[in-house]
């Protein structure tokens, strides 16, 4: 009834039995069951003449003479590591990945192995069997997952065990203790036994400075006279201090001047209460009306212009063709156009007047007429000159008057500058514009405090009026801008599943 | 990004230029300019080389991240390197009343601040800083009872109190009403904020001073005792606590000097020249009704349901005199009980209350703040729980001559000059009434003014009827008949006609100027009456409405 032992599953503990040194194994085990140094002693008897020591001086001379490759007209006598001791190196590489590989799949050699270990009995009956091979069930898959993938224990860190610096370390400390045999003290031991024998409390150690945030940080009088801030320089020369920029920079007096006479918070009007008077409601809400209308007609405007006007009929592929052709086909309809107009003789430029040389005489007359009446024309200005002096009065009304217009000029100048010293000014790309209208419904307002909705935001409120104050500039949030294209790539394990 | 910082905490702000190309190398493309000056100016600032400082910590700190050499890592952020703005504050603000003309912006920013989660969109420590001084700050206007004006509007609470003199308004947002707009640069917030909180902590410690409180503040011995501190360790741990108590903002601080009792001492007068007697009159009534008015609610005792908002009601009735307490399990810092039987008003913000207490008014939390606005107590019957609230008017809203006036902010004014229009008329049918009479009058009179061509005379009686409306009666003089009264009237005669005299005086020019603005006066009145008779009109229909529902309920 007793079965043959039969070797046990090669469930994945084993993952890879030996498959193509089986032969080999059976010699090696058969002749001496022990490892490496086995080897060797099966090597040295086997090739006594041809065994080679490793070093180079142990060479055969006479041997390294004598080798010669053989016939080289075939392509086997080619190959760099024929002959005997490549074929011993090649054993024994193959002997060594071998055992490796025991090594990492079982911990030890097979051969070594008990016969419990690689076995298992097999009676034919289950019940005897699960009672027989108690302990050597096929593990679970999920704990064999977990295991390590090789049995041989990692090599240990021998860093993680040394101490940097450990001799140099060492070194200093025996120095040290023999100078204190001598007498000889370190520095800071010699500071610390002073300290000790007068007797003295160490100083307290002062707390660090608390940060400019720290909800705990402390405040002094600052516009007082004597305040810390500049009780360093106080009651020293300022001409020294000045030299040695110990002394602050003034500030300039332009900066005194707020940039916008706008106040910092601008009450919402009285239609924004939270339970409004009808009236106030109202005119609140026709306000925002009117911002409403006012973008509407942008809109509208824009949509106008864009859109095809009435009335125009969209080209159809008939007119499409006909314009493509238009001039290519010669066409009978010519014959109107051939005939030249016949506008084009009387626009064509006259042609210049001829020159004739002036004679001399003439030349003369000219120059006389000329001068007569540059005499002419000097005798009735200062005729008019000295009419003047009966015109004073009509001529102080004129500078008067002149006067008067300068003046509303400036006026109008500065009172245009006053108007727009109350606009925000154009400070950067982007120009100020008004946060919408904060508004409620008529079916939108609370009746009671516990129900009102909060409409618009304190935050977006503070941050226009610092625009509309000037303080700061309107910006536009930076928009993210990819440089390249994005390249998508389906991974492997994701591309099996779809 | 660091100049901007570094402008916006020096207060150096963009400028347009008078000639953009001249500036611009010919372009005339909008971009952002400083005075050169100004950066110049910019350089000697101290703080240049602390971010420098910083930016090379920050440096360091990322190899040492990356390289893990986290001994390092803690060396570095032991020794981070800091700046403060102290010397900022004193160069911006030379003097403290110029700090207090900038506190606008701060408050309003703290406020904002430290109703912020504490989520990753600024630092925690900037909120509970900003939260930190937004309380000693509400602290310190409820010691000095300087709140003027309370606002709800629907974007949030304006306040304004009289801080030394100077008119200081500021804006918080309700309690959980957050939504984070993506439009706001939450990093120039918070540049602005670090500065305003530095400024803010310099501007309450003076302030405290002013008042010879502590600072920081210490709750009174007396109000401590009374919270229990084994109470407390239910709401926060010990190290909050403190804080947590100065935001209950229900005891009172301690004093560095002990108060002395001789508040009563007259103030000596010293009539400036120039001013008349009835100037300094008109002045004393002023302070009497000032005085009158920070003792409001003096003597009141309040209790908060939980529905309302605790934070604002507490801080506007304590500001007032008033003695404020709430539900145990809501907050720290509650006083009494609900069944204390000396609280004289309980504010409630729901539509029924169940088992009431005799000896108290029940209220919604909107007489409160109308009270506060109107300086006097208002009568409470308009505010019991259920009843339709009259409107919350806006009190930073003023009327000028000829401007349309609602008819609750007339109702008001009477009541603070001392009438009563409730006790004279008391159902709401004869209010209406009365009031259709005005309007009635209004129009009649209107006609006749039309008929007269007197801008002056028709707007004197506009007048009168606004303020008086039923104390002008027709006058009428007939000829040859004198009466007692008639010195008054012939004043009046010779008041206008020295005044038609000089309009007939003046020249071409101002004269057109003078009917441009009569003119303009006139419209404004027209449009006022309009208003009034919509208003009617929309009464008429809400009256109509209710009266058809309530025959509604009946049938």
């Amino acid at each position: 009834m007793a079965a043959p032992p039969r070797p046990l599953d090669d469930g994945p503990a084993f993952p890879r039995p030996p498959r193509h040194g089986d032969r080999k194994w059976n010699r090696v085990t058969s002749s001496k069951p022990r490892g490496l140094v086995v080897l060797f002693k099966m090597a040295a008897p086997a090739a006594s003449p041809s065994f080679l020591g490793l070093g180079p001086a142990s060479r055969d001379p006479a041997a390294v003479r004598r080798r010669s490759r053989g016939s080289r007209n075939r392509k086997k006598s080619w190959k760099r590591w024929a002959g005997p001791e490549a074929q011993l190196g090649r054993e024994i590489g193959d002997f060594l990945e071998d055992v490796a590989l025991q090594q990492r799949a079982t911990g030890g050699l097979i051969a070594e192995q008990p016969d419990e270990g690689l076995f298992f009995v097999d009676t034919g009956n289950a019940e005897k069997d699960r009672r027989l091979n108690k302990g050597k069930e096929k593990p679970l898959h999920v704990d064999l997952v977990l295991q390590p993938d090789s049995k041989v224990p990692a090599p240990k860190n021998i860093l993680a065990h040394q101490i940097p610096n450990g001799r140099k370390e060492k070194r200093r400390r025996e120095f040290w203790r023999r100078q204190e045999e001598k007498g000889v003290l370190p520095r800071a031991e010699r500071r610390l036994r002073a300290r000790l024998q007068r007797g003295g409390v160490p100083p307290p150690e002062k707390a660090p400075e608390k940060g400019r945030s720290d909800p705990e940080r402390g405040f002094y009088d600052i516009w007082a006279a004597d305040n810390p801030l500049e009780r360093a320089l106080a009651g020293q020369d300022g001409w020294f201090l000045q030299q040695t920029k110990k002394q602050r920079v003034k500030r300039p007096a332009r900066l005194r001047t707020k940039p916008s006479q706008v106040p910092a918070v601008e009450v919402i009007a009285a239609g924004g209460s939270y339970n409004p008077t009808f009236e106030d409601h109202q005119a609140l809400l026709l306000r925002a009306h009117e911002v409403e209308v006012r973008k509407k007609r942008a809109e509208d405007k824009v949509e106008r212009q864009l859109s095809i006007p009435a009335g125009t009929q969209l080209p159809t592929a008939a007119t499409v063709f006909q314009e493509q052709c238009e001039g290519l086909l010669e066409e009978s309809g010519d014959e109107e156009d051939g005939e030249p107009p016949p506008a084009q003789p009387e626009d064509a430029p006259k042609p210049a007047p001829r020159r004739e040389k002036k004679t001399e005489q003439q030349r003369r007359r000219e120059k006389e007429a000329r001068a007569l009446a540059c005499r002419q024309r000097r005798e009735k200005a200062a005729r008019c000159r000295r009419q003047e002096i009966f015109r004073l009065r009509s001529l102080r009304r004129q500078v008067k008057r002149w006067e008067a217009e300068l003046l509303r000029r400036r006026q109008a100048r500065l009172a245009k500058c006053r108007a727009k010293d109350a606009l925000p000014r154009r400070l950067g790309r982007l120009k100020y514009e008004d946060p919408s209208l904060e508004v409620q419904l008529s079916d939108e307002l609370a009746e009671s405090l516990r129900t009102l909705k909060p409409e618009g935001s304190v935050l977006r409120d503070r941050f226009k009026s610092l625009q509309k104050r000037n303080l700061i500039e309107p910006r536009e949030r930076a928009k993210f801008k990819r440089r390249y294209r994005l390249k998508y790539v389906e991974k492997r394990a994701f591309r099996e599943v779809t | 990004a660091v100049t901007r910082r570094l402008c916006i905490l020096k207060g150096i702000y963009p400028h347009e230029p008078k000639h953009k190309k001249k500036v611009n190398k010919g372009s005339t493309a909008a971009r952002t300019f400083y005075l050169l000056k100004d950066i110049k100016f910019l350089l000697h600032e101290p703080i240049v080389n602390k971010f420098r400082e910083y930016k090379v910590f920050v440096r360091k700190l990322r190899k040492a991240y990356g390289k893990s050499e986290w001994s390092t890592v803690d060396r570095l952020k032991d020794n981070k390197p800091s700046y403060k703005l102290d010397h900022i504050v004193k160069e911006r603000y030379p003097t403290f009343v110029d700090a207090l003309r900038d506190l606008d912006d701060a408050l309003s920013m703290c406020f904002l601040f430290s109703t912020f989660p504490r989520s990753g969109k600024c630092h925690v420590q900037t909120i509970q800083l900003c939260r930190r001084l937004a309380v000693e700050f509400l602290n310190y206007v409820i010691a000095s009872r300087s709140l003027r004006k309370v606002f709800l509007s629907i974007k949030g609470i304006y306040y304004q109190a009289e801080v030394l003199g100077q008119p200081v308004t500021w804006i918080t947002p309700y309690a959980f009403a957050h939504d984070h707009p993506t439009d706001v640069d939450y990093r120039v917030m918070a540049t602005f904020t670090e500065f305003y909180t530095t400024l803010l902590g310099f501007v309450n410690f003076r302030l405290y001073q002013s008042l010879n409180l502590l600072y920081p503040p210490k709750i009174d011995g007396q109000a401590d005792v009374e919270l229990k501190p084994a109470e407390g360790k239910e709401y926060a741990m010990d190290s909050e606590s403190y804080l947590e108590k100065l935001s209950a903002l229900s005891a009172s601080l301690a004093r560095a000097v002990a108060p002395t009792h001789e508040d009563e001492v007259e103030m000596d007068e010293f009539p400036v020249e120039g001013e008349t007697a009835e100037q300094l009159d008109a002045r004393k009534k002023e302070q009497e009704a000032l005085e009158k008015h920070k003792k409001l609610f003096e003597g009141l005792r309040f209790f908060l349901n939980r529905e309302v908002p605790r934070e604002p009601l507490a801080f506007i009735i304590r500001c007032f005199g008033g003695q404020v307490s709430w539900d145990k399990s809501l907050c720290i810092g509650a006083t009494y009980d609900v069944s204390d039987p000396s609280i004289t008003h309980q504010i409630v913000d729901r539509p029924r209350v169940e088992r009431q207490v005799v000896g108290r008014y029940y209220l919604q939390p909107q007489w409160v703040f109308d009270s506060v606005n109107a300086k006097l107590c208002l009568p409470v019957a308009d505010y019991f729980p259920g009843v339709l609230l009259p409107p919350h008017l806006s009190p930073f809203v003023t009327e000028q001559e000829g401007d349309y006036v609602p008819p609750e902010k007339l109702k008001l004014l009477a009541m603070q000059r001392g009438e009563n229009p409730d006790e004279e008329s008391e159902e709401e049918e004869e209010e209406e009434e009365e009031e259709e009479e005005e309007d009635d009058n209004d129009k009649e009179e209107e006609e006749e003014d039309e008929s007269e061509k007197e801008e002056e005379m028709k707007l004197k009686k506009l007048e009168e009827q606004k303020t008086q409306s039923s104390k002008a009666l027709p006058v009428k003089v007939t000829a040859g008949k004198v009466r007692l009264e008639d010195k008054q009237r012939l004043e009046q005669e010779q008041q206008s006609e020295e005044k038609r005299l000089a309009i007939m005086m003046m020249k071409k020019r101002e004269k057109y100027l003078y009917k441009k603005i009569m003119f303009g006066k006139k419209r404004k009145v027209r449009e006022a009456n309009k208003l009034a008779a919509k208003r009617k009109a929309h009464d008429t229909a809400v009256k109509e409405e209710k009266k058809k529902s309530k025959k509604a309920r009946r049938a």
